[in-house]
């Protein structure tokens, strides 16, 4: 045994076809969760304009709100956060001892995605309205 | 009649024997390369690595073909190819029952028994791709080094060792029984530790196996206020429980189907609970 | 031994509370969205609007409230990540510090910004 092999986490990502569904419910959590972060900092300094004065907090908000990327990436933010709450519901029921077996666990995953889809979808209408 | 001269009615014992050889070496190679294995055989891609042999200080991958039996399982594969085409295919396995948790393998991206396993359970039974448990160093073919496992396991301290000696027999009551039941089916096999994301980042995280062996004695009536709350300590310490991020990997691939997850969520809120108690 | 329970352990502490910020932000998050986006429209938003919301105490307060979770949720969850990626010692000492100073910063310009929206309409 003087020698042995490490294979390193070839086996993680690589495989991601693989993933069991409380993995990916784990890797979209972690991405929207950054994602959202990301945006509470571009947030608190776009409404840093406020700082300076009536006019230039409507016009910065107002400019932006007319720019059709804003609007798209808007609908974006829309599922990410729909999404990190009912994931994030399913995983505060998981840590009180409540849909813990792999079914249930399974099935509230899908769950979260289909409301996510279903309430984005939904709303795409009044995110881009006067576009 | 002189030893030199060789009769031409005899046969030389030397070429006799050369002749015979290389009809077993032909029959071998027969067997190895056109055994009996039937149209539907199983194709095999298992795992090699051998630090001592040069051909297979690099990883590969061999391929064997096994007769598909019914009710075939991976193990009967791999002893089939080891015993038909190659002696040095080293793994270990014991019992064949999914008792003694030695033949964990990964076989077509997920951790499971060998012996447990039946070729024709598994959503692609055409070919079974067996690889080493993920995440241990391997030592030889199959053969992962467990040590590192084991270290986890003995660092929850999984025994009873009262602070006072007991009176004398400690009967434990059916509910409570029930309640850990589960917990005490583990094999040692590995499976969960393997197949977890966390412990494959954080070495010194305790991993599920340890916590629900942690789990089966915390909640064992029998064990005495201060070793629990001892043990305690031990699981809520930072790479215990915490690490968990409910991925339910662990749950998914043990093969006696014991609810870590579960476990491990009932000791965060025990955690939380006694801590809170005394805030 | 009291002494253990003397205060929460560091991992006990910070899970738990990332669960309470999680749950005030499902509500809250969800009030944010409904609010800005369906009752009232993104693009027609102004300044005037904004500063009369913020001039409602419980609003200006829920806001608050609001920011401190997220930046807590958000700073410790990407702390957690990192750690559950496997950093230690001298990285993990400098993502806390960072994150905590991040975390500050967002916090404090976020109550300067109510301020200035809360005092504009008083």
């Amino acid at each position: 045994m003087s020698q042995s092999h490490n294979r390193g986490l070839v086996e993680d990502f690589g495989r991601w076809r693989e993933f069991s569904a409380g993995m990916w419910a784990w890797v979209f959590h972690k991405f929207t969760g950054w994602v959202l972060i990301g945006y509470l900092f571009t947030h608190i300094a776009v409404l840093s304009s406020a700082l300076s004065g009536d006019a230039a907090y409507t016009n910065t908000l107002q400019g932006l709100e007319q720019l059709a990327v804003v609007r798209v990436l808007e609908v974006g933010l829309l599922a990410v956060a729909v999404f990190h709450i009912f994931n994030g519901i399913r995983l505060l029921f998981i840590d009180l001892g409540v849909g813990l077996d792999l079914d249930t666990q399974e099935k509230s995953f899908y769950a979260s995605l289909i409301l996510t889809g279903i309430i984005v979808v939904a709303s795409v209408p009044v995110f881009l309205e006067g576009l | 009649m002189s030893t030199q001269t060789p009769d031409t009615d005899e046969t030389d014992p030397q070429a006799e024997r050369m002749a015979r050889k290389e009809e077993r070496a032909a029959e071998r190679e027969e067997a190895s390369s056109t055994p009996d294995v039937g149209e539907d055989a199983i194709t095999l891609k298992v795992f090699r690595y051998d630090p001592e042999v040069a051909e297979k200080q690099e990883p590969r991958f061999d391929t064997f073909h096994v007769p598909r039996e019914p009710g075939i399982t991976v193990l009967d594969a791999l002893i089939y190819a080891r015993d038909t085409y190659d002696s040095s295919l080293t793994f270990r396995h014991s019992c064949r029952q999914a008792v003694c948790g030695s033949d964990a393998l990964f076989i077509n991206g997920s951790q499971r028994l060998g012996c447990q396993t039946q070729v024709a359970d598994l959503s692609n039974s055409d070919t079974v791709r067996v690889e080493p448990l993920p995440h241990r160093e391997v030592v030889k073919d199959l053969v992962v080094d467990m040590d590192h496992f084991y270290d986890q396991m003995d660092a929850v301290e999984p025994y009873f060792s009262p602070t006072e000696e007991p009176d004398g027999e400690q009967l434990q009551s059916r509910e409570n029984r029930e309640k850990i039941k589960m917990s005490t089916r583990c094999i040692w096999c590995g499976a969960c530790m393997s197949s977890c994301n966390v412990a494959a980042g954080d070495n010194q995280y305790l991993g599920p196996a340890a916590i629900n062996k942690a789990y089966r004695f915390y909640f064992d009536e029998r064990e005495d206020d201060e070793r629990q709350e001892e043990r305690l300590k031990i699981i809520e310490q930072e790479h215990g429980v915490w690490r968990c991020q409910t991925q339910f990997s662990c749950t998914t691939v043990c093969p006696k189907d014991i609810p870590l997850t579960e476990h491990i969520q009932e000791l965060k809120r025990e955690a939380v609970k006694s801590n809170l108690k005394f805030w | 031994m009291a002494e253990r329970y003397s205060s929460f352990s560091g991992g006990s502490t910070r899970w738990f509370l990332q669960r309470i910020s999680a749950a005030f932000l499902v509500v809250t998050l969800a009030f944010h969205f409904l609010l800005l986006h369906f009752y009232h429209h993104a693009p027609e938003i102004t300044f005037g609007g904004s500063a009369a919301r913020y001039s409602v105490p419980a609003y200006f307060i829920t806001m608050v409230l609001f920011l401190a979770a997220a930046t807590f949720h958000g700073t410790n969850g990407v702390y957690n990540a990192l750690v559950n990626q496997g950093i230690t010692g001298t990285p993990k000492r400098v993502a806390k510090w960072v994150l905590v100073v991040a975390g500050v910063l967002v916090f404090v310009q976020g109550i300067r910004v109510a301020l200035a929206l809360m005092g504009a309409s008083a």
